[in-house]
């Protein structure tokens, strides 16, 4: 392997170069808006505008993290540039992680569940019903997004975890479709041995099926995390309420005040990279088991 | 192992989720009052005033939510879908015609008369806006805002000028008269020239000596000071759907505008259309026109001292456009009884004079704004500019409130997009633009 | 074959019709719920004058026809479709790039991991940052090159540009992203293929030609049908940084919905404009299936 890997990468030194020269100006186009992201979070209010080719602000500070994490009063937030509406960054941190992890365990549960059914088990209607799972990944989300909240309200679920979960709770099509191309691709011997030696759907599923997506699984999951965590409009409609504000959506005050105003840039950029620390430690706990093994097949 | 681990996690989330139930509504007893306001900075103004509300009606708890400008009324508008919208909101202008006429209001009227509600205490005709012609209201007037110049001190002091001076400049159509030679010398390029000397090279501006936001269907701080000093009006009156904009006077107005681009006074609709007082901040820009509730913002985020100056006198006059919200009641609240009380309140002059003391905006009452005067002093800031327009006779005008507000809108800014890209001239365009505006109708 | 396993087999599958209704059943409610019925309900909608707030009432097909013949919403499909044509070209182009840099130039995974930051900004975010960036006045990019002595770049803010700025944006945000799944197909490419072709003397772009791509088009294929819907419903990046303009530049359809329906009040007008994006998605995507033959295999 080794020696198959050194002569299939084996370049000449000029094509070395301009491969790793492209590579470099590549990670600084991706890295230098975080940069940014972060010089700005410590750029005081008066220096947002007036210097904005400094690398480095001539006077940072970390007020905007005070104000973003709650450790200075209003009144003095205000006089900062701030806004008066305080981000409860805790109780918001919390609620995220509620949600979020909530939504990833049972969404990539159950949709494993129906993926196994549509790719393994034989049923009427299982082409029908499985095109109908895929071509709702065409309707505008805008359509959904009343009669939803509508539903939601009618089970009095507005300003509840469960509101906020409940549409991608139990599947989302995305999920069904990308857990079944894989397990098309999974050899059937395996579990036609289990189904010889008389082994269940069950346990067929948890022993034999689980195991070998367990990576397409996790890249799912973290898909699923990352997304949910970074939904903005309906835990927003859903969830207005102070004690139940996602992280996301708490950081949103930062967005437009008044009309004709300008974003709080500082306390925006701070809370970006706050909350962005959650989602990257997600990434470099679970990148590595990701991006090594999954297998694709596609569309089948 | 791992089994187990997951078993727990999935019990652990399962009952994360039972356990956040919705509160129920109470029917008896104390009763609260849901109230939505959007500016952030006026929070603390209104928390001053639900606590002293309170504090005299002890059965009433007012809940304030804030959201931003930008999720407001989407967030409004799906609540009142779902009827779970606040029992009160801040509402605004271009917004409350739509829910009036969707029955989305109560009708506060009947209870004016009953509590005999003085409504001549309001300024400038301010509380004409929320009556409509049909004898019905949908709001009590809470504030006010006007326009002015916004000035960067240091560069007009350069140029030559005083406040005194900057607060009595003229203008007209033809000219520009002694505000077109103020930007003129407040415009600088790179070599260091300024827009009188006959070398100013307008393609290489270094600060422009004016700055204004995209312009729209109102062009609130762009074109309307000039337009309606220029003897102009929208439509003949409120309610009135007959649009002026292919006025030949209009039409001088905007031309102006675009002269002045081309000679590099007013810097280009590329720089400015997302936002103009990046540019001002920014010492690009020495001056911007603006209302009196960005006054906050500009000193807050100006590295240099900031100065409010009168609109230029046009043919007609001083011109600023007035604006103000008022407190709508939501016509599915269970408490109306309630939310008017809280209605009541916040337009009353105790709450208007509390509101005052925080300096964040001009109460509808003149006593609210010798308060928000003092307050704006005491930050060392001197805002007469927005308040004697606002209380000369004949220096205000209000927009006229239409319907179809939002295709005029989009009419409008897309006509103004291709004048000032210079891929259409300004008058046939806006005459274009004003027939299909008129066949909206 | 053999007889008995075969029959014992055929048994089990007797019972599987049974056993799939239960793997089903949980993610049938949520499709059902919030799937199925929303669209439905959808359906009835586009047929009626439903004002956000009001009763909706039955019009037939009145709203499609208004939108037959309706310009904006014409025009609007039209910038839409050339967002996607700016979109995910250089999209997939960079993925399928970034990918082959990731398998062959360098495995570190801590470089798979940079790529992938973008995205875990959210989609707002994103939006405001490089509004910021882009800035013609104040932004980073344009007093840079101020500074070189040029004249600044109105990316967003001139009919030509702003189009392919905010392709440019969303690419940023999706490329790492779509690399990675890309990276992924390239992982199931047998080594001993490519080692052969190497051995026959087959040019590296012989080899990309008739090698890497025909293993990676299942893998492509569900990339570019996924990646083409979702461009199709751009929004969030419109609405913070053009709102449609210069003129009508980048006024895409789903800016004309969302104003439509919450702006003007017109819901069953904007929802009967869904419909038919819909209609058109499900157009589009079966004509990709086709010719991305996506679902055979080459080998």
């Amino acid at each position: 392997m080794s020696n198959s890997n050194s002569a299939l990468n084996k370049k000449t030194g000029l094509t070395k170069g301009i491969l790793w020269a492209l590579t470099a100006l590549l990670l600084f186009v991706t890295l230098f808006p975080f940069f940014w992201v972060f010089r700005t979070s410590l750029t005081p209010k008066s220096l947002i505008f007036t210097e904005p080719t400094a690398i480095m602000p001539s006077v940072r500070t970390w007020t905007h993290y005070g104000r973003v994490l709650g450790l200075i009063d209003r009144a003095r937030a205000i006089e900062l540039g701030g806004t008066g509406q305080s981000v409860n960054f805790g109780l918001n941190i919390l609620n995220s992680f509620i949600v979020s992890i909530g939504v990833t365990i049972f969404q990539v549960l159950f949709s494993s569940m129906a993926a196994f059914a549509f790719a393994r088990l034989k049923f009427r209607f299982r082409e029908m019903l499985f095109a109908l799972y895929v071509s709702t990944l065409m309707i505008p989300s805008i359509v959904m997004m009343l009669p939803n909240f509508v539903f939601v309200k009618d089970l009095h679920l507005l300003n509840t975890y469960l509101g906020i979960m409940a549409p991608t709770l139990l599947m989302t099509p995305f999920a069904v479709f990308f857990l079944r191309q894989f397990m098309l691709g999974i050899n059937r011997e395996l579990e036609e041995a289990a189904f010889l030696d008389g082994a269940g759907l069950g346990v067929v599923f948890w022993e034999i099926i689980i195991p070998l997506c367990a990576n397409a699984m996790m890249t799912l999951a973290v898909i699923t995390f990352i997304n949910t965590w970074n939904d903005y409009m309906w835990p927003l409609i859903v969830g207005k309420k102070e004690e139940i504000r996602t992280l996301t959506v708490a950081l949103g005050i930062f967005r437009l005040q008044t009309p004709q105003g300008q974003p709080d840039w500082g306390g925006m950029m701070a809370g970006a990279t706050l909350a962005m620390v959650p989602t990257l430690g997600i990434l470099i706990l679970f990148g590595r088991r990701i991006v090594n093994s999954i297998g694709f097949s596609g569309f089948r | 192992m791992k089994k187990q681990i997951f078993t727990i996690l999935l019990a652990a989330c399962l009952v994360l989720t039972l356990w956040s139930n919705g509160k129920e509504d109470k029917t008896s007893g104390p009763v609260t009052v849901q109230y939505i306001l959007w500016d952030a900075n006026q929070l603390p103004a209104y928390e001053k005033c639900a606590e002293d509300f309170m504090a005299a009606n002890p059965d009433i708890t007012i809940e304030i939510t804030q959201m931003g400008w930008g999720d407001y009324w989407t967030g409004l508008q799906t609540d009142m879908v779902g009827g779970t919208a606040a029992d009160v909101f801040t509402n605004h202008l271009a917004k409350y015609p739509d829910f009036a006429s969707k029955g989305q209001l109560v009708d506060i009227a009947p209870m004016v008369a009953r509590d005999k509600v003085d409504t001549s205490v309001y300024m400038n005709g301010l509380d004409g806006l929320w009556a409509t012609k049909d004898g019905k209201r949908f709001g009590l007037p809470k504030d006010w805002d006007t326009i002015a110049i916004v000035y960067n001190q240091e560069m007009i002091n350069a140029a030559g000028y005083s406040a005194a001076e900057a607060n009595s400049l003229n203008w007209n159509a033809k000219d520009g008269g002694t505000f077109e030679k103020f930007i003129a010398a407040l415009s600088v390029d790179t070599s260091g020239r300024n827009g009188l000397d006959p070398n100013f090279d307008s393609e290489n501006v270094a600060c422009y000596g004016l700055a204004l936001n995209h312009f729209d269907d109102r062009g609130q701080a762009q074109f309307s000071p000039m337009a309606v000093s220029n003897n102009w009006m929208y439509t003949d009156g409120l309610y009135n759907a007959n649009y002026h904009f292919d006025d030949p006077k209009f039409i001088a107005t905007i031309q102006w505008f675009v002269d002045m681009t081309e000679k590099g006074f007013l810097a280009p609709y590329e720089m400015t259309a997302n936002n103009a007082n990046p540019l001002f901040t920014s010492r690009q820009a020495a001056t911007v026109f603006d209302g009196s509730w960005m006054i906050g913002y500009y000193s807050s985020s100006s590295e240099f001292p900031v100065g409010f100056a009168k609109l230029p006198a046009g043919p007609a006059g001083v011109k600023s456009m007035t604006n103000g919200l008022a407190d709508s009641i939501w016509v599915g609240s269970k408490h109306k009884e309630q939310a008017w009380l809280w209605v009541k309140y916040l337009a009353s002059a105790e709450a208007q004079n509390t509101v005052g003391t925080f300096g964040v905006v001009f109460p509808a009452i003149e006593s609210g704004v010798k308060n928000a005067l003092a307050a704006y002093d005491a930050k060392g800031l001197d805002v007469s500019a927005f308040t004697e327009e606002a209380t000369n006779p004949g220096e205000t005008f209000v927009y006229p409130i239409v319907d179809n507000g939002v295709k005029i809108s989009e009419i409008m800014t897309q006509t103004f997009d291709s004048i000032f890209l210079g891929v259409t001239d300004a008058e046939s365009s806006l005459k274009e633009a004003n027939k299909k505006i008129l066949d909206l109708f | 074959m053999r007889e008995t396993p075969n029959k014992r087999k055929r048994k089990s599958l007797d019972k599987q019709g049974a056993g799939a209704l239960l793997f089903l059943l949980p993610s049938l409610i949520g499709f059902a719920a919030f799937f199925i019925v929303p669209a439905l309900r959808g359906i009835f909608l586009s047929l009626t004058d439903w004002d956000l707030l009001g009763k909706p009432g039955f019009v037939g097909l009145e709203n499609y026809g208004k939108l037959l013949t309706d310009e904006e919403f014409w025009n609007s499909m039209l910038v839409t479709v050339k967002y996607v044509f700016w979109n995910i070209p250089l999209q997939t182009v960079l993925a399928l790039g970034i990918a082959l840099v990731m398998d062959r130039v360098t495995k570190s995974s801590v470089f798979r991991g940079i790529i992938l930051i973008p995205w875990l900004l959210p989609n707002v975010v994103v939006a405001l940052l490089w509004l910021w960036l882009l800035d013609p006045a104040v932004g980073v990019i344009n007093s840079t090159v101020q500074s070189w002595g040029m004249k600044p770049i109105n990316f967003l803010t001139s009919t030509e540009l702003a189009l392919p700025s905010i392709a440019g944006i969303n690419i940023w945000r999706h490329m790492g992203y779509t690399a990675l799944i890309v990276f992924a197909g390239l992982q199931g490419i047998p080594r001993e293929v490519e080692e052969a072709a190497l051995i026959d003397g087959a040019s590296p772009w012989t080899r990309f030609i008739r090698i890497i791509l025909p293993y990676l088009r299942p893998v492509l294929a569900f990339v570019i049908i996924t990646s083409v819907i979702g461009s199709f419903q751009i929004y969030d990046t419109v609405a913070i940084t053009t709102r449609g303009g210069p003129i009508t530049a980048t006024y895409v359809i789903y800016l004309f919905i969302f104003k439509n329906g919450f702006e003007s009040y017109l819901m069953g007008y904007a929802t009967a404009a869904s419909m038919i994006l819909f209609l058109i998605l499900m157009g589009v995507s079966f004509l990709q299936m086709r010719i991305m033959r996506a679902s055979e295999s080459d080998f």
